[in-house]
């Protein structure tokens, strides 16, 4: 492999001089030398990844760093797999980030924001490359803090602190689960090596220690239901093309982290691996779309939106886990590809959600649905971009978001394989959840797209809203190309993933699951499906609309009327639906999650009260386990703390006599300890 | 020979730990410094001693150096404080002299009971004076703890410093010149730090009372 070593080279050296020369150059030309350097780092990490898999071996390249550092990498098909995610997301946050920091320039430290760009790209790429613990955890480090730092960019604003500090207090309570993980797994050898770890037999108490931890640090980055929480509060605070990344990136590090550890180095487990995390993902997956339906906050409910994927993608690896359990390697298999295709397909339209996003944010100031609308008409592009990345993560055909919410499906109707009752009830439950889950997303963005793009702008801001800059929409293009590619060639892609997990804990050889062909099999199941044909049929269906009501006789005058106007002459913003109002009906049926708390009140004329003068409708809902969970560990925590702190009584005498009798104390026990 | 240098280990020990104990009733500044003074002096003696006994030039070296240090240098410093603060020289400790003379006693013979070991093991014609050396350190962090006025404790901190001056140069002959070197400069920094800190005190609060940073906590 020739040029694998180069394009690490250039890859790194690319993510390095991005930060050297975010930190060196202004203006313009800064942007221009960061979005440029990041670009080049993306591509080549891209290409790298692209190699190592088309060369279908794993792993293809090994190196040893700095024999001082202990840095050690290692490319593998998993490890490609999520280089080319981060190349593709990285690249297009790379373009988009060069128009839309424009307007960051002299508020906010554009340096910093483009030098810790670079950082954060590079510590995801070293990471899932690392061989051993201790690369690992740094990049982890790296990433975190890096992140950290970028969600604190727009530090002035109200909430960033403090969704700052959510995120990095439950990074790091993970943070200190992988390194007990690493710990265990290490089995006491005083080596970080994963070769040695994968070597490791490790009593099953030991195996089943490691997994919780792992689940429950990788969990708290990929941002697992009950974990979630920094989630909806961070991304919403951050730069949107930082957003885009965290969200279509940064979060799928946890993912990684759980198939390196469970399905590489601990070679799988017992059932109950493959249960809790299909649970874990079930439960993500519902509540996620759930409390994004409620949200009035276009990028908080693309954060609570990521929690639903995530979860789709953890029932993906769960149902895997089981049925590798059971020795049905070939399920396994098709479980963990469909985690997979979600991973890169949740990649693709959510930092294409999040761009656009990002471009409705430039364009108007506001984050609040409930202030746009009407914005089709004002930046016509966006709109459609962000229309694709719609339709996609509402899983419709012939977009990516069906295609892998299909092959997830497939695996769980494949439940039925595995002898065990309580099993076989598991996954036509989880089946039953995941199609719920994914009506209420595409409602989710009926809601979203609906109110913010289309009727009456509901704000002045809305109302002179304007496109976004090019290098923007090439950042939205590029995402909206993979995302209609990604749905339409399955029958390429599931073979190239399938490829990517061979020789990691004896899954199926993948060659013999998946075969290149225009219909997808899914071995082991009945399903079958193509992508180019269900789309073909799609259009040719849309095509036949118009034809049939000629046919049926359908009136072909043009008229031009105000959409829903009913018939009525000069409407306003205030009369059309609201999102409040679109979610309403949800909010009723599911009454006992939300617990919301309702405040109406109207002013009437003093002369009748048929005659309202103004109304006024305040809801809110508060997160439940914020409320369950987390106050009472707050509560805990906070009362620990004071009791603590009375030690400290501020006077100088006081600590002294600590220090002194810490020193007799100690002078004791060595004197008269046998 | 050996006899009369351990005698004289032990007379110069008892000093420096008498010369420590006058903290503990007299009242005054000028009667601190003095003491701290005689003591440092004696130090120096015992180090000289040791050296003389010992066959060790480099004593000489660290005996000079301890004198021009703690014997002229810093009390130099002090009187120039004390003279800065005339206003507050009543000092008024926490604990009574009576009550601080049976306290820094219990601790002298706790000294001995910990040193106890080291006396056992130890060769040195020295070894008996490493109790009362232990015994100074103890009393000294006492001063520290029991009395208000920073000057007091910057006073005991550089007696707690001699007591481990001493104990050092008789559990061992003295530790090699270049750490001996070091140690001075680690005094000389602490003292000027402490002194900065002081004169920062008197300017934020008019008084030299450490009582006064309670009132930072908040």
């Amino acid at each position: 492999m020739a040029p694998a070593p180069l394009l690490l080279a250039v890859m790194l050296a690319g993510y390095a001089a991005g930060a050297l020369a975010a930190l060196a150059a202004r203006g313009a030309l800064g942007r221009g030398l960061v979005a440029g350097c990041a670009l080049v780092g993306a591509l080549a990490g891209l290409l790298l990844g692209a190699v190592c898999l088309g060369a279908g071996l794993a792993p293809t390249f090994t190196a040893s760093f700095l024999p001082l550092t202990g840095l050690a990498l290692r490319l593998d098909g998993l490890s490609a797999f999520f280089l080319i995610l981060i190349g593709v997301v990285g690249a297009a946050v790379a373009v988009y980030g060069f128009g839309y920091t424009e307007a960051y320039e002299g508020r906010y430290s554009l340096r910093w924001l483009g030098a810790l760009l670079n950082v954060l790209l590079l510590s995801l790429s070293v990471q899932v490359m690392a061989d051993n613990a201790l690369t690992f955890l740094m990049a982890w480090e790296a990433m975190s803090l890096s992140a950290y730092l970028l969600v604190l960019t727009e530090h002035d604003q109200p909430g960033t602190v403090r969704a700052a500090n959510w995120y990095i207090a439950i990074t790091h309570a993970g943070f200190a689960a992988l390194v007990a993980m690493f710990l265990l797994l290490s089995a006491g050898e005083l080596t970080t090596s994963f070769a040695a770890m994968r070597a490791a037999s490790l009593a099953p108490q030991v195996r089943d220690a490691a997994f919780v931890l792992a689940l429950f640090g990788f969990g708290a980055k990929a941002g697992v239901v009950p974990l979630h929480v920094w989630l909806p509060m961070a991304h919403p605070v951050a730069p949107s093309h930082v957003s885009a990344l965290m969200s279509g990136v940064v979060i799928k590090m946890g993912v990684y982290g759980l198939l390196r550890v469970t399905i590489d180095l601990l070679g799988g487990g017992p059932a109950w691996w493959g249960g809790l995390v299909l649970g874990l993902g079930t439960v993500s997956a519902l509540l996620g779309v759930l409390y994004a339906l409620m949200e009035h906050d276009l990028k908080r409910l693309l954060a609570y939106h990521s929690v639903e994927n995530i979860g789709i993608i953890f029932i993906g690896i769960g149902a895997g886990l089981m049925f590798q359990s059971y020795g049905l390697t070939t399920l396994a298999t098709l479980g963990i590809v469909g985690g997979l295709y979600h991973t890169i397909n949740h990649a693709c339209f959510k930092g294409l959600l999040f761009l656009g996003a990002g471009s409705v944010l430039h364009a108007t100031g506001t984050r609040n649905m409930e202030e746009m609308g009407g914005l089709i008409k004002r930046m016509p592009r966006t709109a459609f971009f962000f229309l694709v990345g719609a339709c996609a993560i509402s899983a419709l055909p012939p977009l990516n978001g069906f295609a892998s919410e299909w092959l997830v499906f497939q695996t769980l109707l494949g439940g039925s394989a595995i002898p065990q009752p309580e099993v076989a009830v598991i996954m036509p439950i989880a089946v039953a959840m995941l199609a719920l889950t994914s009506g209420l997303a595409a409602a989710c963005f009926v809601k979203a797209f609906g109110i913010t793009f289309l009727a009456i702008p509901r704000s002045p801001e809305a109302e002179h809203a304007h496109e976004a800059p090019r290098s923007m929409q090439v950042g939205m293009v590029s995402l909206v190309l993979l995302c209609v590619g990604l749905g339409l060639a399955p029958f390429a892609v599931v073979p190239l993933l399938g490829s990517s997990l061979a020789g990691l804990g004896g899954l199926a050889p993948t060659a013999v699951a998946f075969t290149l062909a225009l219909p997808l099999h899914v071995p082991g199941t009945f399903g079958q499906m193509s992508a180019p044909l269900l789309a073909l049929g799609l259009a040719l269906l849309l095509a036949l609309v118009p034809l049939v009501l000629r046919v049926l006789g359908a009136d072909r005058r043009l008229r031009v009327a105000d959409t829903w106007g009913c018939g009525r002459i000069g409407q306003t913003a205030r009369m059309e639906y609201t999102a409040t109002a679109f979610a309403e009906p949800l909010r009723r049926v599911f009454a006992e999650l939300y617990r919301p708390s309702r405040d109406l009140s109207i002013d009437f004329h003093p002369a009748s009260k048929y005659f309202v003068q103004s109304i006024e409708y305040r809801s809110e809902i508060h997160p439940w386990f914020e409320r369950v969970l987390y106050d009472p560990l707050l509560h805990g925590l906070r009362g620990a703390a004071t009791r603590v702190r009375r030690l400290q009584g501020g006077s100088v005498h006081l600590y002294l006599v600590y220090m002194t009798l810490a020193l007799l104390v100690l002078l004791t026990v060595a004197r008269w300890r046998t | 020979m050996d006899s009369a240098f351990s005698q004289l280990c032990v007379l110069g020990s008892s000093l420096v730990l008498i010369f420590g104990l006058i903290l503990l009733w007299r009242r005054g500044v000028t009667a601190y410094i003095n003491a701290f003074v005689w003591q440092s002096t004696v130090l120096s003696a015992v180090t000289a001693t040791v050296g003389y006994f010992g066959n060790d030039r480099e004593l000489y070296w660290v005996a000079g150096g301890l004198f021009l240090l703690k014997g002229v240098a810093i009390p130099r410093l002090l009187r120039r404080m004390e003279r800065r603060f005339a206003a507050e020289r009543e000092l008024e400790p926490y604990v009574n002299t009576a009550t601080s003379l049976v306290v820094s006693g219990l601790l002298v013979l706790f000294g001995y009971a910990i040193t106890r070991p080291l006396v056992a093991l130890s060769q040195l014609p020295t070894r008996a004076g490493m109790p009362l050396a232990m015994g100074l350190v103890l009393v000294s962090l006492f001063v520290v703890i029991s009395r208000k006025k920073a000057l007091t404790q910057v006073i005991g901190f550089l007696m707690l410093e001699n007591g481990l001056a001493l104990l050092a140069v008789l559990g061992t002959y003295g530790i090699p010149l270049i750490v001996e070197l070091g140690v001075f400069l680690d005094v000389l920094m602490g003292f000027l730090v402490m002194q900065i800190f002081i004169y920062q005190i008197h300017e934020t609060f008019e008084s030299i009372d450490v009582e006064q940073l309670n009132r930072l906590r908040h």
